[in-house]
């Protein structure tokens, strides 16, 4: 198992950690959809919203080379769909660069993009990574996601290591009988992994289904403790809100 | 073809969060309709299997490479419903864990790689069988559409991503549309490849677990060894 490094920060000790998963989800969706609302002609409130990032992101403890490599897992799909923007977006005022031109709102556009996208993907980030699986699970139910959702979502999570290990080594089992594919047809290969794949995770469904069934399962994960909301909690979720809030209302107003 | 935030604009990603809401909430009703508790495990598994077969990057030509999507696939196994609800907890999943698509994007992407690419390609798909199946029989029927709407899943739902970040006005759809589904239609044929060799091997190994053969429409007993096991 040498996958646990998705959720390995989840389980540091911090002020943030300790928050309820409710007051986590909530504040930081609300941040979320007020940053990709703001219209990007202002930087302002930009700041404001990585200041809440950067905040939240220092007393979590988190460590700062985890989230900058997380942070640039964005940025093939940048690279791919937005960096040609500024050179192809015609109409408008633009910098001539000799060879080609820059248009200055496809800039604002590449700009636009790239700060909501870093952004929303630090939230993202931290919510996940100061939040065992298990908690923000049961946060979202009690927030009334329906159970459906939390259960196979968990089901999922439980068994996405065993089953990406199976698949690693499966890989590495082709690998070291020289598996070199270089065209679109070799894709036939992945296609015999796939489907053993596919088989063994099936027959390990019915195991588990049936060891759960013989303990008692009802479709339910009993737990220990109810979390209860406290002032910490109310208290981070309404700052960070109304400060979210706060940066995408001063723009109409002003 | 996992949107981030930030790429497209309100009344887009509103309206495909509505759409792809609506969809889920009448897959739920579906699935309860005829299933209990017990698949639900099943379906977890499912989600992790998806997501883990998401990882086997195959080769497109030279040095590129592209990976498996699924939804079909999702869909040829285990039936239309459930196929999608496993691919939304994919989805879901990845963009609340792996930060792999935006929040306010989960929506599109829902629409895109589980309405488009899984249910609208099934169920064209379906479509396509029934005049097929009888000058091909059932099983050769079921592998020649699994290959061409596979391979036409990442087309649409490659088409489909093209016209949402046109219509947010990021990408002029002129630039857009011919890259992604030129890209994508080379891509589709990995994933027209894999899919239909899974769904051979499967249907040899354990014809059980192949909704779109038995056309019953209902997930196996997970119990196992009920049928053909």
């Amino acid at each position: 198992m040498k996958h646990d490094f998705i959720d390995r920060y989840s389980r540091l000790e911090s002020p943030v950690h300790a928050l309820d998963p409710r007051a986590k989800i909530i504040a930081l969706f609300v941040l979320i959809v007020a940053c990709v609302l703001t219209p990007p002609t202002e930087w302002w409130p930009f700041a404001i919203y990585a200041a809440l990032v950067v905040i939240i992101a220092n007393a979590s403890r988190l460590p700062v080379k985890y989230m900058v490599t997380r942070l640039l897992m964005v940025l093939p799909f940048v690279l791919v769909v937005a960096v040609f923007v500024p050179f192809m977006h015609k109409g408008g005022p633009s910098y001539d660069l000799g060879l080609f031109s820059v248009s200055r709102d496809g800039l604002l556009i590449l700009w636009n993009v790239t700060i909501k996208a870093l952004i929303s993907v630090s939230c993202l980030i931290l919510l996940s990574s100061t939040t065992q699986f298990g908690d923000l699970m049961h946060g979202f139910e009690r927030l009334h996601v329906p159970r459906f959702f939390t259960t196979v979502a968990s089901f999922m999570y439980r068994y996405l290591f065993v089953i990406v290990d199976e698949a690693e080594r499966m890989k590495r089992a082709r690998d070291s009988r020289n598996f070199r594919g270089r065209w679109i047809w070799h894709a036939r290969v992945v296609g015999y992994m796939v489907a053993s794949l596919f088989l063994r995770s099936q027959e390990r469904a019915e195991r588990v289904y049936q060891a759960m069934t013989a303990r008692g399962f009802d479709g339910t994960f009993p737990r220990w403790t109810e979390p209860r909301m406290r002032a910490a909690d109310y208290v981070f979720m309404i700052i960070v809100s109304l400060t979210a809030v706060a940066g995408r209302l001063v723009v109409i107003w002003t | 073809m996992h949107i981030p935030d930030g790429f497209l604009d309100p009344k887009t990603w509103g309206a495909l969060t509505a759409a792809s809401a609506g969809t889920t909430g009448y897959a739920l009703y579906k699935v309860r309709e005829k299933m209990d508790e017990k698949i639900i495990p099943m379906l977890g598994i499912t989600a992790a299997f998806i997501f883990a077969a998401q990882m086997l990057n195959f080769p497109v030509a030279g040095g590129t490479s592209g990976h498996f999507l699924g939804a079909m696939l999702a869909c040829v196994l285990l039936g239309a419903w459930p196929g999608f609800l496993v691919m939304v907890v994919v989805l879901v999943v990845q963009c609340l864990f792996f930060a792999d698509g935006g929040l306010t994007a989960l929506g599109a992407n829902v629409f895109n790689m589980a309405v488009v690419a899984g249910l609208l390609s099934y169920f064209l798909m379906v479509l396509a069988r029934k005049t097929l199946s009888r000058p091909l029989g059932d099983k050769s029927s079921l592998l020649v559409t699994t290959a061409f709407f596979s391979w036409l899943s990442v087309v649409l739902a490659s088409a489909a991503c093209s016209f949402e970040l046109a219509i947010s006005g990021t990408v002029p759809l002129s630039t857009v549309l011919p890259a992604m589904v030129g890209v994508h239609s080379v891509i589709g044929i990995g994933e027209a490849v894999i899919t239909t060799v899974v769904v051979a091997v499967v249907l040899q190994a354990r014809p059980d677990l192949v909704d779109a053969y038995r056309g019953a429409g209902v997930l196996p007993v997970p119990a196992g060894g009920e049928e053909a096991a």
